[in-house]
């Protein structure tokens, strides 16, 4: 993020006023409030309503997207599933965040993901699609013509073709749905980035811990919103079987990868630490496994 | 006068079966929602042939029914307004050189040669009416040649419109080059295929015995010739598009084509030798193309995997017209046409390649477009439990098998509700002695559908450590290799 001339001068003018009426208020943040918890979780039967508390107890969306911004959401769209199977993100997740984006002034917001099946199938059937045009994001099939392959650290991998639009937005949001997964145990945060990959990508299984932290380590998410309305417990990551989808009606927001996905891993009885990704991520430092050491918010809308 | 009002009907004619070929695609629903085989709904020949070689009736036939009565009535109304191939013929014909124009061969008796023997192979269940019927050669032209080569060509030149990027079809080229064959048959003479080849034309022709037809040619006439050299089929019953382009061309008025006057005579005249011919060819080609073994089901290539809900091989051979419709519509491009897979009475059918494209767990439109039944269409449900065939893991080459390197992509991908391939963790001994563990893919046969998606993105190059075989397919009584438990 660049910040612009305005955007400096403004912060900068808030700074010195928070510390000059110092003496007559006390100071509790640098912007003159408290400063927003690390996580936040929202419970509570309305995707819509939750999705809201969760952005606006973070600060608001206005604090992760600025007026003229082109913002990728980023949700999990790879499976030929309906939304009850929970394979896909909650369309109405999705789209409550596109929204919120336009209506902090959003230039464009774009909606995309680079499907397992068939991508027509997969937009439509996940009901993302209709949910995204229906507040006017911009909902594109993944051309593969616009990868471009993208230096990375190198842990596992050297370099990768990414796609370009998710490259190129000045804002990204990724939006995981929590699930199972054969190997990593958990699908969550960082392993959505499995979806702006190019290539024969099923080759990162051989190492994907270290493959993940690589692209994690230069995708760096404005806000993450994990996606826990319904959780796949079992047959994951593409499901098929209701009896293997817990109800959660819950989402989990954050700006750290690694503490959002820690958290998703609790909610199945399991440690941020026993999914290698995280430890790996949290080791490298992208962010913060120990829940411990966050500043966590609960609560109901 | 003619010429307007049939051409106006030939453009709008063609400009809807393209518009519903160009709708054989899926865009993510459950359901087509188009009649997109309309055309090949409206053939009586197909319908007749199918049935008689299948000794059963799908649907009635209402549109082959229509086309009945009016060439029944008319003539073959059909050949020279209607048909999109016939069409095609025309405008590639146009490109001909005017003065060459008189026909030069007396070959109108190979349709009918050709009628005799389809019917005659048909009526002892062999069904090749989907190879030589003009509906079926141009659907299968268009979706496994022309179609992709538009599309291939927009991605050659970067052109967004074909977002989904190239498509592949095995026998494309061979097709493509039969295809080229017939539109180039108009430069040796207009119109060859519809007036020598053409076996719908030629069933048509013999539904015109009482057609109401009729030309006069008044005293104005000065016997110049030109329309005999206009004419694009012949002057009798059997013959005639009712292009109207005597009518319409002569110089002196002469000509009128309508309901009055002298009726015209039929005109079919095949000869007895060849009748006799033609009669002998279609019973001898019964064993003739049935002399492979493929017809063994304990011979029959393990690669041959049909589309979900075709018939059991023996009735799918006797129903299937080869039009490519379902090829057209699959959405991953996996539909491909067998050249010898199914032996030669096969050739040309659907069979999936799952390394070029798997079948879609919950995708059913291949059922949806067939036109004759050939595969049956099926409901959600019916198509999550039914077997097309079983993976085999190729444990020589599989990643985790042979080398000890992780990968999951079989299972990750496997879209059975409870899943078919499951993962056995072992402890192996890595080189340097260390203990490790290793998640090895295993198959389960009860579970197993067959789509194929494992093969499909099994990260192995070349040959993939794990294949789809049509063994224990549901259709196939006989590949039933399991006891019920």
């Amino acid at each position: 993020m660049i910040l612009s001339r305005r955007e400096f001068i403004s912060g900068l003018a808030t700074v010195a006023a928070a510390f000059t009426c110092d003496k007559f208020f006390p100071l509790k943040g640098a912007l003159g409030k408290e400063l927003p918890p690390d996580l936040v979780l929202v419970q509570g039967p309305s995707p819509q309503r939750i999705t809201r508390t969760a952005i606006d107890e973070l600060g608001g969306m206005k604090r992760f997207i600025s007026r003229g911004d082109v913002v990728v959401v980023k949700p999990n769209i790879g499976w030929d599933r309906t939304p009850e199977y929970a394979a896909n993100t909650n369309p109405q997740v999705v789209s409550t965040l596109v929204q919120m984006c336009y209506e902090v002034g959003a230039k464009k917001v774009k909606v995309f993901d680079r499907t397992v099946a068939n991508p027509q199938r997969c937009y439509l059937q996940s009901g993302i699609a209709e949910a995204v045009k229906a507040v006017g994001g911009e909902v594109s099939f993944v051309h593969e013509k616009k990868f471009r392959d993208v230096k990375l650290p190198g842990n596992a991998l050297k370099s990768w073709p990414l796609y370009v639009e998710a490259l190129e937005a000045d804002k990204v949001i990724n939006v995981p749905i929590a699930k199972n997964h054969g190997l990593t145990r958990l699908s969550l945060g960082m392993k959505n980035w499995m979806g702006i990959m190019g290539g024969w990508r099923g080759m990162i299984h051989q190492r994907i811990n270290e493959s993940l932290v690589d692209i994690s380590l230069i995708m760096k998410p404005t806000l993450i919103v994990l996606d826990c309305i319904r959780i796949l417990t079992d047959n994951g990551p593409q499901g098929g079987n209701l009896s293997d989808v817990k109800i959660m009606n819950t989402v989990v927001a954050g700006v750290d990868q690694v503490a959002v996905d820690a958290y998703g891993a609790t909610l199945f009885g399991l440690k941020g630490s026993d999914i290698g990704y995280v430890k790996l991520g949290h080791e490298l430092g992208v962010g913060v496994m120990d829940l411990t050491k966050l500043k966590i918010k609960y609560l109901k809308a | 006068m003619w010429k307007k009002a049939r051409i106006s009907s030939q453009v709008i004619f063609f400009f809807v079966f393209l518009w519903l070929f160009v709708n054989t695609k899926s865009k993510g629903a459950d359901e087509l929602g188009y009649p997109v085989k309309a055309f090949i709904d409206a053939d009586p020949l197909l319908f007749l042939l199918t049935s008689l070689a299948s000794r059963s009736i799908e649907v009635i036939p209402y549109l082959a029914i229509v086309v009945f009565i009016v060439t029944a009535l008319f003539g073959r109304v059909f050949c020279g307004w209607v048909c999109p191939l016939g069409t095609l013929n025309n405008l590639v014909g146009g490109l001909k050189r005017k003065s060459a124009l008189a026909p030069t061969h007396n070959w109108f008796w190979v349709k009918y040669a050709l009628l005799v023997f389809l019917f005659l192979s048909a009526l002892f269940s062999l069904n090749l009416s989907g190879l030589v019927d003009p509906l079926s050669f141009l659907i299968r032209s268009f979706s496994v040649f022309l179609y992709p080569t538009f599309t291939n060509l927009t991605v050659l030149l970067s052109i967004k419109c074909a977002s989904f990027g190239e498509l592949y079809f095995l026998q494309g080229s061979f097709i493509g080059v039969l295809f080229l064959l017939v539109l180039g048959l108009n430069l040796v003479e207009r119109r060859f295929w519809c007036r020598y080849l053409c076996p719908l034309g030629a069933f048509l022709g013999v539904l015109s015995r009482f057609s109401v037809l009729k030309k006069t040619v008044s005293e104005r006439c000065n016997n110049c010739g030109l329309c005999e050299r206009m004419c694009q089929g012949n002057p009798n019953k059997a013959e005639c598009f009712l292009c109207g382009d005597c009518d319409d061309g002569c110089p002196q008025k002469a000509i009128h084509l309508g309901f009055k006057g002298k009726e015209l005579p039929w005109g079919i005249d095949i000869g007895k030798r060849r009748l006799f011919g033609a009669i002998f060819g279609g019973i001898i080609a019964v064993p003739l193309f049935r002399i492979s073994p493929t017809r063994k089901v304990a011979f029959a290539s393990e690669k041959l995997i049909r589309p979900p809900g075709a018939l059991e091989e023996k009735e799918f051979l006797r129903r299937c017209v080869r039009c490519g419709e379902c090829m057209k519509v699959c959405i991953t491009n996996g539909l491909q046409p067998t050249l010898l897979e199914a032996g030669w009475e096969g050739i040309w059918t659907p069979f999936l390649v799952p390394r070029i494209g798997y079948c879609e767990f919950r995708c059913t439109l291949c059922g949806q477009v067939c036109p004759t039944g050939a595969i049956k269409r099926l409901t959600g449900k019916e198509k999550e439990s039914l077997k097309i065939g079983l993976a085999v893991i190729e444990k020589n080459r599989c990643l985790p098998h042979a080398y000890s390197i992780p990968c999951i992509v079989c299972e990750e991908v496997c879209p059975t509700p409870k899943k078919a391939i499951t993962l056995e963790t072992v402890t192996v001994k890595t080189k340097d002695g260390k203990e490790m563990e290793i998640k090895k893919p295993q198959v389960d046969p009860e579970l197993c559908v067959g789509c194929g998606i494992c093969e499909a993105k099994c990260p192995v190059v070349g040959s993939p450590a794990i294949y789809v075989t049509s063994a224990g397919e549901t259709r196939e009584r006989e590949k039933k290799f399991l006891l019920d438990r």
